[in-house]
């Protein structure tokens, strides 16, 4: 479980996040539903333990992250998978990219013999390599490079990239922001089926219909923290606050 | 006097010096620029390493003093490793005065910032995005620091390509602290292409000074052409 409590994120005077407490467990989908600017990324970069809150603790499986040392900090990193929504993919082919993660957890040795490998020649695709890729319907693109990919294309291999490696909780910002609608379904398609294997999922959406459509928990962030959060059929069929109401119905308007 | 491309070869028609001295020439200038830029690379890449991951107050006076020396004139860092290695300098007793050592020496400080400061640019233009990718997927901070030289390598090889450019068409230290002298059997000691030119072309011995020159535009010519190579790779990559 990756649980914030009362956590709070200032850059200078100005405070994005305020007091926001949310757990997510493994096996679920939470959305967080809000406009642009309110502050879903920053909340992404807290439950990635990215940035060190400035005030509140964040626990992940039982242990506080911020008490912990940097190498300790590292291995609780590993356990979750984040896809910004920028693909910011690396300069080299598919595989290697969605392998990186892979490449990273991988004793010295072993990724020195690699990097020799792939000098002489191809060392073949680890297996979970393809079935990521297979996941987002790219398994054809393993030798492209990633720089001549589109925008859609892009992001569902960044997608790929997080999960390759296995985490125990996905973290995705705007994962369709680039896709149509037929990409977008495979990629919702994807993060159900990561949840029914028990991964923990949280998506920062825009997109009100994409949280109804996949997600067992809804958040909504309209100024520094949640105006609410709660089964995702209590907050679009009977919200309790006024203004998760008025941004629901669209009459909020930012 | 007509000069027709034949007679670039010394060894198809008879110059006025023997294939032996081009050749030393040639020699003298490649190992001196060669040296001087391996060892600024060497220096000069950790240190864009650095300052591209970390910050550190008085990094802005840093970057300025790098890019300031950019511009640096080269007899005047002649002139100054002349003192530095001259008998009553700090470094007098090394005798490295009229040596190739102090022409790397020169060479050196010559070479450094704009690698640096090349190296430095590229380094910085990664994305944050592929930074925090790569820390995302799990990378220790070496990880990161690895993908973001991979990323920058273009314009790292770049950097040292154009310290050598620098290195090795430079005239003014090379001929104060090297002496631009040859033995007595007429080889080259410190004489590199371009102090050479330069004396020919005062003694009038334009024939030698064209086909010395035509070597050094080559030499010249093909480094910046493999700089344009890298260039073109990395926007296409990119």
């Amino acid at each position: 479980m990756i649980e914030l409590s009362n956590v709070s994120q200032a850059y200078g005077d100005e405070t994005v996040v305020e007091d926001v407490t949310l757990s997510v467990e493994p096996g679920e989908v939470v959305a967080i539903i809000g406009p642009s600017g309110v502050g879903k990324t920053t909340l992404l970069r807290l439950l990635g333990l990215f940035t060190r809150p400035t005030a509140g603790t964040v626990e992940l499986d039982g242990q506080p992250v911020w008490s912990a040392d940097e190498d300790e900090r590292l291995q609780l990193r590993r356990r979750v998978g984040t896809v910004f929504q920028e693909a910011s993919l690396f300069d080299a082919s598919v595989a290697r990219n969605v392998e990186y993660g892979l490449r990273v957890r991988q004793p010295w040795d072993d990724r020195l013999r690699d990097t020799l490998w792939s000098i002489v020649g191809s060392n073949g695709t680890p297996e979970a390599v393809k079935r990521s890729l297979d996941v987002v319907g790219l398994s054809d693109k393993l030798d492209q490079q990633a720089r001549s990919l589109s925008g859609g294309e892009a992001q569902r291999v960044s997608f790929a990239r997080a999960l390759a490696y296995d985490p125990s909780y996905l973290l995705l910002d705007e994962p369709t922001s680039d896709l149509d609608p037929r990409n977008t379904g495979v990629i919702e398609e994807a993060i159900v089926e990561a949840r029914d294997q028990g991964i923990g999922v949280v998506v920062a959406t825009h997109d009100m219909h994409q949280a109804e459509r996949i997600a067992g928990r809804v958040g909504v962030l309209l100024g520094d923290g949640f105006t609410e959060i709660g089964p995702t059929e209590t907050i679009f069929e009977n919200p309790t606050d006024d203004r998760t109401r008025q941004f629901i119905s669209g009459e909020l308007v930012y | 006097m007509s000069l027709e491309p034949a007679l670039l070869s010394p060894a198809v028609v008879d110059l006025p010096f023997r294939e032996g001295y081009v050749r030393s020439i040639i020699y003298v200038s490649l190992y001196v620029s060669g040296i001087a830029v391996a060892l600024s690379t060497l220096f000069s890449i950790p240190v864009a390493i650095v300052m591209g991951f970390t910050d550190f107050p008085g990094k802005q006076f840093v970057k300025s003093v790098i890019n300031t020396g950019m511009g640096f004139p080269s007899v005047v860092v002649g002139l100054l490793v002349l003192f530095v290695v001259s008998n009553q300098g700090p470094l007098g007793s090394l005798e490295l005065i009229f040596t190739k050592e102090a022409m790397i020496i020169s060479q050196f400080v010559l070479a450094t910032p704009p690698i640096t400061a090349i190296s430095l640019a590229a380094i910085s233009g990664v994305s944050e995005n592929v930074r925090d990718a790569a820390r995302a997927l799990g990378g220790t901070r070496l990880d990161v620091a690895l993908v973001v030289i991979k990323e920058a390598r273009y314009g790292i090889a770049t950097a040292i390509l154009a310290g050598f450019g620098r290195a090795i068409s430079e005239v003014g230290s090379v001929l104060i602290v090297g002496g631009n002298i040859t033995s007595a059997s007429g080889i080259s000691q410190t004489r590199t292409l371009t102090t050479a030119i330069q004396l020919e072309a005062r003694q009038g011995q334009y024939d030698t000074a064209m086909v010395l020159g035509a070597v050094l535009l080559a030499l010249v010519l093909t480094v910046n052409a493999v700089v344009v190579r890298f260039g073109d790779e990395g926007s296409v990559n990119r």
